[in-house]
Formats: structure tokens, sequence, C-alpha cells
């Protein structure tokens, strides 16, 4: 309802409410991304009015609104029903799924437990780690190598890809200092996608990945003497 | 606190405030902050001004001490200044902007403080300050004691005191403070108000601590989820009602009062215009000195605020729950992604869930275009003779914001906060619907606006049509609140 009164006092009151205009414009722009509350406060009031006739819309195109009240974040994602089960026609995705490397993945759960972290230690509401922090991070989970440059280049390739994934914004560097490397902030909006459960996930499979290495290992150990990793 | 000889060299390693004095660069530092944040009254500032102020300030040291001193950029002094081993300002990133922002810590303010009060004062006041502590205990006496009788006793007392000052003056004997006696209390009352101000900084600082309390406590909380929440609910209100929340509201409401603001406005006024006072020659700020409180009170709310707020979500107890769970599976990732890490997996190796729908359209994309060249001619362009009436172009409709903005100011002297709808019954639209959609632009200057979008107003004005005659209009619109 409110909504539309918003609408009615843009046009000054000269005609009748237009709701299905504000409906299109929040869909449209919820396909397209996530919408902070920070960034329109007056769409973000109009999201949650018509929180329920979004529901009902997403839902025909087979996918559902997650909407974070407290965070102030929103976004569509498809819903799980189409999953592994093969019975029946299955609907296509319209939101994509994307394939991580497993540095990229690793990148992603390093900052979440950042993100945690902060949230738990700090006042601030806004995680901002420079590039040198981020790799100091990953740096210990890469293997040794003397080419520090090389080193640095492979962490800031995953650090672009989770920046075009949406979750961590480059700042823009005010001061006209000299350009060092930036600094990015983690958005909230990964706590929504990396869970508990995409966590735990990624742990299973690194098990596996472990488990398999392990045998091709001891394989290699009978011919030539190879260290087998620990048991652990 | 005890001052033995432990306690004070673990604080000389350890307190900022100490750490500042013993720095070679303290009289920079000091001079420099005090400048920029304490005197103007200034809480956060952007990164890429003070990196300006600071910058301007070691050129002009060069230049008087020669290039060797300070030989170091000003964002590396700010950035070493705020690192945790020194402690003297507080960098933060604010909601909205890309910028690292700056405030001073209490620390800093404190060493600020006691190098202000180094030199001498003119002359110490002592009797103002006796008065001063003697009725604070009579407040305490008297505010604690529950027997009616004797604080009958004492008011009828009182009255007689005030009978008897009536008397005199009536019969005109008025005893009149003299100079010292004013000097002295002007003297404290100027010490007091800079202290408040300096307060604050403290005040938030104290309110950050406790949050921190909280959390490190729902962080380490070993127990069951049962006993947790038992625990926390008490503690959802720990900021408010904290000794230090409570004194700060009552604080905030004594001075939010509209009457109490007019007081303390008439009464600075009075008191900067006596010979006496005028001839101490204090600083302009004084007369707004109230302003700056509100100013500075204002923002400690708005921390208290966003503290609870965030406590709260952080108090979540789904979310906590997830907490943990991550943690324990990050242990157990981590120490799996170390084993395989000379031998990391190669190609896709976990999906997520993109942010957007990726609706690609064939027919969407744009045909070829051929670039457009634009070819441009060097060419003088002939004006027409032609005469052209240049009154039009001042005929447009001109809204005098100033205007509207003393009619909002006008009806907000005699109360907190006036709807459109009756702002407008007070002061009826003149210019039509140009008129209208200003007042909704309006809100920056001593007031704010907001909009009450369940309730909806119906607001008239009488316009005329291109005939000439009078027409009545109805304007409906959400209710918009003017506050102060």
């Amino acid at each position: 309802m409110s909504a539309e009164s918003g609408q009615s006092m843009q046009d000054g009151g000269s005609f009748a409410a237009d709701a299905p205009s504000d409906l299109s414009i929040l869909l449209v722009n919820l396909l397209k991304g996530v919408q902070y509350r920070e960034q329109d406060e007056r769409q973000w009031a109009r999201l949650l009015s018509l929180q329920p006739h979004v529901m009902d819309y997403v839902s025909v195109l087979g996918l559902e609104l997650v909407l974070d009240e407290a965070e102030g974040y929103a976004f569509l994602k498809s819903r799980a029903q189409d999953g592994d089960t093969e019975s029946g026609p299955k609907l296509p995705r319209l939101i994509a799924r994307r394939p991580l490397s497993f540095q990229v993945s690793l990148l992603l759960a390093l900052l979440r437990k950042q993100l945690l972290e902060f949230d738990a230690g700090g006042v601030d509401t806004r995680l901002v780690l420079s590039r040198d922090e981020i790799v100091e991070q990953v740096r210990l989970f890469m293997p040794d190598q003397s080419n520090e440059v090389r080193l640095i280049d492979q962490i800031e390739a995953s650090i672009n890809k989770v920046v075009e994934l949406g979750f961590l914004h480059k700042l823009k560097s005010t001061s006209s200092q000299k350009q060092g490397p930036g600094h990015y902030e983690v958005r909230r909006i990964l706590k929504a996608f990396v869970d508990a459960q995409w966590l735990s996930e990624f742990d299973v499979r690194l098990a596996a990945y472990q488990a398999a290495l392990r045998g091709e290992l001891i394989q290699q150990a009978d011919g030539d003497q190879v260290r087998e990793p620990d048991d652990e | 606190m005890s001052l033995d000889f432990d306690t004070l060299s673990t604080l000389r390693l350890q307190h900022p405030a100490w750490r500042l004095m013993r720095s070679d660069h303290a009289p920079l530092i000091a001079s420099f902050l005090h400048r920029v944040f304490v005197v103007p009254n200034v809480r956060v500032m952007s990164q890429a001004d003070l990196v300006e102020i600071l910058e301007d300030e070691l050129y002009a040291l060069r230049l008087r001490l020669g290039d060797a001193s300070f030989p170091g950029a000003a964002l590396h002094y700010l950035n070493e200044w705020a690192a945790p081993d020194k402690g003297w300002l507080r960098k933060f990133y604010k909601a909205g902007t890309d910028d690292a922002q700056f405030d001073i810590t209490p620390a800093t303010e404190k060493a600020i403080a006691w190098l202000t009060q180094l030199t001498e004062r003119q002359f110490v006041g002592t009797e103002s300050r006796l008065l001063t502590l003697f009725d604070l205990l009579k407040q305490m006496s008297e505010g604690s004691d529950t027997d009616p009788e004797r604080r009958m006793a004492e008011l009828v007392r009182k009255r007689a005191e005030i009978d008897a000052e009536i008397e005199r003056v009536a019969s005109g004997d008025m005893p009149v403070l003299d100079d010292t006696a004013l000097k002295d209390r002007f003297q404290q009352f100027m010490q007091g108000s800079r202290e408040l101000l300096s307060d604050f900084r403290e005040v938030e600082h104290n309110f950050r601590m406790l949050d921190r309390r909280v959390r490190e406590r729902i962080a380490k909380w070993e127990g069951g989820k049962g006993a947790l929440l038992e625990d926390i609910m008490g503690e959802r209100d720990a900021i408010a009602d904290s000794d230090q929340g409570k004194s700060f509201r009552a604080f905030w409401d004594f001075l939010l009062s509209s009457r109490r603001q007019d007081e303390l406005t008439d009464l600075l006024e009075r008191v900067l215009a006596l010979p006496v006072v005028a001839s101490l020659e204090p600083d302009p700020r004084t007369r707004r000195m109230h302003h700056d409180w509100v100013e500075a009170g204002e923002h400690t709310q708005r921390t208290v605020a966003v503290l609870s707020q965030q406590l709260r979500r952080f108090l979540d107890d789904q979310a906590w729950l997830e907490n943990r769970r991550i943690m324990d599976i990050m242990r157990s990732l981590e120490g799996r992604a170390l084993s395989v890490r000379d031998r990391m997996p190669a190609g896709a190796f976990m999906q997520i869930a993109s942010t957007r729908a990726s609706i690609d359209l064939i027919m969407e994309r744009p045909l070829y275009t051929p670039a457009f060249k634009p070819v441009i001619n060097d060419l003088v362009l002939q004006a027409e003779d032609d005469d052209v009436d240049a009154q039009t172009l001042f005929e447009q409709i001109m809204v005098d914001k100033a205007r509207l903005t003393r009619h909002v100011r006008q009806m907000l002297q005699e109360r907190d906060q006036v709807t459109l709808r009756d702002l407008v019954a007070a002061q009826p639209i003149e210019q039509g619907l140009a008129e209208l959609i200003t007042y909704l632009q309006l809100g920056n200057d001593g007031f704010s606006s907001s909009v009450d979008e369940q309730t909806m107003d119906d607001i008239e004005w009488f316009g005329e049509t291109a005939s000439g005659d009078s027409v009545r209009r109805v304007a409906r619109l959400p209710r918009v609140i003017f506050m102060r």
C-alpha cells in the first residue's frame, strides 16, 4: 500500500497509483543482481511492502526471493527442488551456477571466516582488507615457491574473480598518494552464499580429493619411495 | 587506581596517551590533532581531507626546519598514528563512502587536554568550585531523603529565604557579583563546558567497549543454547541500561528540550555581553557552545543506535549457531587444504550460484551501425537581426526557497514538528504545485523532514485558470512532517 502512495506523491496526486510499474522495476532490478538497502532506501521500502507479489512472480520462474532485513540485502536464487531429482521435465536454470576453481573456493571460505571473526570482535559493519592482507591469508595454503611475484599474481587473479562474482568490492583509492595495491570491502552478501552448507560440501569434496590423492601416492610409493602424506 | 611503580611502568608502555607524550613527534601530533579535531569540534574526517591538511602542515614545517625534518608522507604518518601499537587515531570505514575516516581516540584527547592545562591560567577560581561542590552535596542529600516532614521543612526554609530576599530587593538592597566572582565563575564554566565536549569521545569509547565485552562473551560461550539465550536476554539492552547509557540518556533528554535550548541561548548571550566577561576575550565559539554539545551528543546517540542494532544482529541465535558450525567446518577445511597444498586440485572444484539471472536474448543485440564521424567546420555564425523578446526567459516561475524555509522555521519555533498540511493551512500556497514541490525538497537547514507513507493528507490551494479565475486545487500525498 505504501508503495502506491509513494508513486502518487511523485505525480503530484494527479492520477491514480500505478502499482504494477513499481513491481516491474523491482523485479527487473532483482533479476539483474543483489539489491542493497543502502543503495536506495525508497526502493527497499517498496520491496518490503511488495514482497508477497515479488515472491509469487518469481516462483513462476522457478526462483525464490531471499531477503535479509537485518543485513539489508535481497536477491533471487533458484528454488532447490530441481536439484538431483530426475522425475519430470526440469526447469532450465535461469540463474546459472558458476564453476569455481579450488583457489577461488578457498579464498571465498577464508573471506567468510574473516567476516565472521570481524563480526565477533569488531564494532564497524564494513570489513575492509588490503590486498596484502588477503595475500597473507591465502599464502599459507599455496605451495612453497620462491617466485613471490607469481604467487601474488595468482592470488590477485582469484581476488579479481571474487570481485566479478560480487563478493568483494574494490574501493576507489581517493587519496592521490602513490597508487599502492588496492583495498577491498568484503560484501556482507557473502554470508548468504557461502553458508555452513556450502562450506561443508567444500569440506566433503576436499576430503574425497585427499583420499584419492593418497591412494595415488600409495600406488606410486610401491614403485619409487615417495614420501607418504600424513595420515591426518 | 593506585599509582604504584608497577602500574605506572605498565601504563607508560601501554597507555596511548603516555606513549604520545614520549613520542619524538609529540609536538607535531598534538598540535596538529588539537587544531584539526579538538578546536573545531570535528568528530569524523575523511582520509583525503586529513592527508591534505597534514601535508600542508608538514610542508610549512619543512620550510622552517629544513627538508630533513618529517621526511615521511602524510598518509604514512596517519596510518602509523592509527596503528594498534600507537592508538592515537581511530581509522574506520563509514557506510556510504569508500574513503577511510579518522577520529582521535579518547586517550589522545586526554593527552591534549593535559597539555593545554600546562600553560598557567590567569588565576585559579576557588570560590565557584566550592559552591558547585556544595550544591552537589545538597542535591544528593536532599534528593535521597524519603522523610516527607524533613523535605517539607527544607522547602519552608527555602521559601523563607526567598521571601527575605524579595524584601531586600524591594527595599533597594541588591547584592551584585563583583568582577572577580564573575571571572571566577566564567572560567569554571568554560572549563566545564570544554570538558563536557571532550567527554563525549570517551562516552562513545565506553559504549564500544561495552559492546565488545558482550560480543567476546558470546564468542567464547561454551554452554548450551538455552543457557546462552538466558544469559543474553539480560544483555539485549546491555548498552542502554548501563550507568553510562542511563546518564547519557538523561543528559540528552535535558539538552534536547526546546525550553532548555532557548534558555541556554539567552543566558549565554547575556553573560557574554557582560563587560567583565567580554574583557576575558572568550572564544567566539562559546556563543554556540550548546550547539556543539547537541552535535557531539547526536554523534554519540548515533553510535549507540548502530551498536545496539549490530549487537542484536549478532545475537540472532540462528546466526550464532551457523557461525559455530562454520568455525568447526573451517578448522577441518583449513587442515585439509594445508595437506594438499603441494598438489592442489586443478580445474573447477566448487560451484556457486550467480547473484544475477543471465538473460541474453539474441534479438536484443544491437545491429551494426557505422560510426558517426562529425565534420567540424570553422565557421562564425551570423547573428540574426530579429529582435527577440527576452522577457519570456524571465517569466519562469521562481519559487523562493528561503521564504519557504522561513515558514517552516517559524512553525517549528513553537513546536517540535509540523505536518505539511498544517503548515500550508497557516501559510497558504501562493505559487501552486511548484511551491508544493519545493516544500518537499526542503530539509537541510536546521530541520529535517520525513514521510509517513501510511497516512494521506489533502493539501489545497487556490490557483488561477488560464482565464484568470480562481480555482481550488487539491493534491493528495503521503503525510510530510518537518521536524526540528
